[in-house]
């Protein structure tokens, strides 16, 4: 058969990567933060993590979702990155260490 | 996620939990955003179909510890997917059977047969371009890269196009790149299917079909399919990775609409350009079908019948509901009203203009309340029920009111688009449904001497 010579055709890369934050050296004594995006059972499931993250860290502080901005079904990108932007600034206000994001499916 | 991806940014440590099948998702999307590693914590199995108690223990038994894990331990980085290099690199050499097997490996096809990109072939696409072979066309969400002619002439190439097609399908990706269009989401796992609306002089000079049985006719194949690969590979949607419909996708498909069987101004004049551009539309849907054939009854006209239909298709297509559900912050949904030149035509000869028809749809389109609260209650819990949010003032007063009303279940007539094209013969019509995205329009540009390169390649 013919030797043939191609290109690729995919894009290109542009965005810069940078390593997630490290992580906590443990959960005792810190606070974080929950939160919701309205969907997917969170309203169940973050309850229940809630507790049983407490019953193994008794002093650990959990921020509930319902205190952070309703991260909404808005999909246009500048509504879900101001959104997200804003919940994450307000982690750092109520002095989370962490923050727990849920639920995607 | 998005909230994970900031707070990374901001140097707070995240876990984002996660259902199966939905961990390479969220950190393909993180990763477009900047932030390598993403920590996830995976959810076992579908939530939806869990019963309380399931979601108790799974949460207790499995995504706990995963939580712990993913706030305390330290992950390796991985490397960015994405690749480095010039556009004009060869990547691969071999028989055309050995370059088939390797793209099909690296994901780079639809598994159908393709053309291989050699630089021959992609060089006579792009003489079809006035742009310089690595100009950028555009950055395409989700993966957030580059569009330039050679990866676009390298797809169209593959997906069979012809050299003439290279103008439409760079103004296809100016579309898909545009913010208003939002492909951000696509990756929905109901399967949003992109799909191109072509307007003007260029319908001709490509010999697109707009007649019956129009998507798998002549080019629309090849292109609808190029459009898909572009999907594919410039935009970085990929099946099983963050490209999540349930049961795939059917193929990318291409309409067109021609004056000679549109009663009324075509599409792309409506989005603001003149009857003499050439135009193409970028939209997406989830469905295809069912084809309705209205016919006029002793107690209806057909006009009558036509739009009576339409409103009842309305009602089955779920994504709909997403507004009456949440309210204005609502995710974006569109409606796409296809219909044969007679169906066109008896509408426009019943005073029915496209303006009448989205406005009639919009206020006709009901469901029972009961039904919409029990649907949207037992496929898409959000936690609040409609009713709640009626009483709180995010949805209209009509979502109170008493279970047998019947609802409205769009958002506005402006969500209602019609195009005019199919078998000039037949009295059908359909309407198909999408989400996350806007109906996108872009000029196409020709070259100078697009007369004299068509007759060319006619001969």
């Amino acid at each position: 058969m013919q030797h043939l010579e191609v290109i690729a055709p995919t894009g290109m890369q542009l965005v810069e990567q940078r390593s997630a934050s490290p992580r906590l050296p443990t959960l005792d004594g810190r606070t974080v933060g929950e939160v919701w995006n309205g969907v997917f059972r969170g309203d169940e499931t973050f309850p229940v993590l809630r507790a049983e993250l407490l019953r193994r860290y008794p002093g650990l502080r959990i921020v509930p979702y319902t205190e952070f901005p309703f991260f909404p079904g808005d999909d246009r990108p500048h509504a879900q990155q101001a959104a997200a932007r804003e919940i994450a600034a307000t982690a750092r206000a109520k002095g989370c260490d962490a923050l727990i994001s849920g639920n995607g499916a | 996620m998005r909230p994970a991806v900031e707070a990374e940014k901001l140097g707070l440590p995240t876990v984002t939990i996660a259902t199966s099948g939905f961990t390479v998702l969220a950190r393909t999307l993180a990763r477009a955003s900047g932030i390598d590693g993403l920590r996830i914590a995976e959810y076992p199995g579908p939530m939806g179909i869990d019963t309380p108690a399931t979601v108790r223990e799974k949460i207790g038994a499995r995504v706990v510890d995963a939580v712990i894990e993913g706030l305390l331990r330290e992950a390796p980085g991985s490397a960015p997917a994405a690749r480095a290099g010039a556009p004009s690199d060869i990547v691969l050499r071999g028989d055309a059977d050995e370059i088939a097997r390797e793209f099909a490996e690296r994901e780079w096809t639809d598994g159908l047969p393709i053309v291989p990109p050699t630089m021959a072939r992609v060089e006579r696409f792009l003489a079809y371009t006035g742009l310089a072979p690595d100009a950028q066309i555009g950055i395409l969400p989700a993966a957030n890269l580059r569009a330039v002619p050679l990866n676009v002439a390298a797809n169209a190439v593959m997906a069979g196009c012809r050299p003439e097609h290279m103008p439409l399908l760079v103004a296809a990706v100016e579309a898909l790149a545009d913010e208003h269009c939002n492909l951000y989401n696509i990756g929905s796992t109901s399967a949003l299917v992109p799909f191109l609306v072509v307007n003007g002089p260029v319908v001709r000079d490509l010999g697109i079909e707009f007649g019956g049985q129009l998507i798998s006719r002549g080019p629309n194949p090849a292109i609808g399919r190029a459009l898909g690969l572009m999907v594919r590979n410039l935009a970085g949607f990929r099946p099983a990775r963050n490209y999540m419909g349930t049961f795939g996708y059917p193929l990318p498909f291409v309409l067109a609409e021609d004056p000679s069987t549109n009663p009324w101004p075509s599409f792309h004049v409506e989005q603001g350009f003149e009857e003499g551009d050439s135009a193409v539309t970028v939209g997406v849907t989830n469905n295809w079908g069912p084809s309705s054939e209205p016919s006029a009854t002793l107690d209806m006209s057909a006009a009558e019948v036509a739009l009576e239909l339409l409103c009842r298709e309305i009602p089955k297509k779920f994504r709909l509901y997403d507004f009456p559900t949440i309210g204005p912050k609502a995710e974006t949904v569109m409606v796409t009203l296809v219909l044969s030149p007679p169906v066109a035509k008896l509408l426009a000869d019943a005073g029915y203009d496209k303006r009448a028809i989205r406005e009639h749809v919009h206020e006709h389109a009901r469901m029972p309340l009961r039904e919409f609260e029990w649907i949207t209650h037992h496929t898409f819990p959000r936690g609040v029920t409609v009713r709640q949010r009626a009483q709180a003032g995010v949805l209209p007063p009509e979502f109170m009111g008493a279970p047998d009303d019947r609802v409205r279940l769009l958002k506005g007539p402006e969500v209602v688009h019609v195009v005019v094209c199919g078998d000039p013969n037949r009295n059908r019509l359909m309407s198909f449904e999408g989400g996350h995205t806007v109906p996108t329009t872009r000029r196409i540009v020709l070259p100078p001497d697009w007369s004299a390169r068509l007759a060319a390649a006619r001969r």
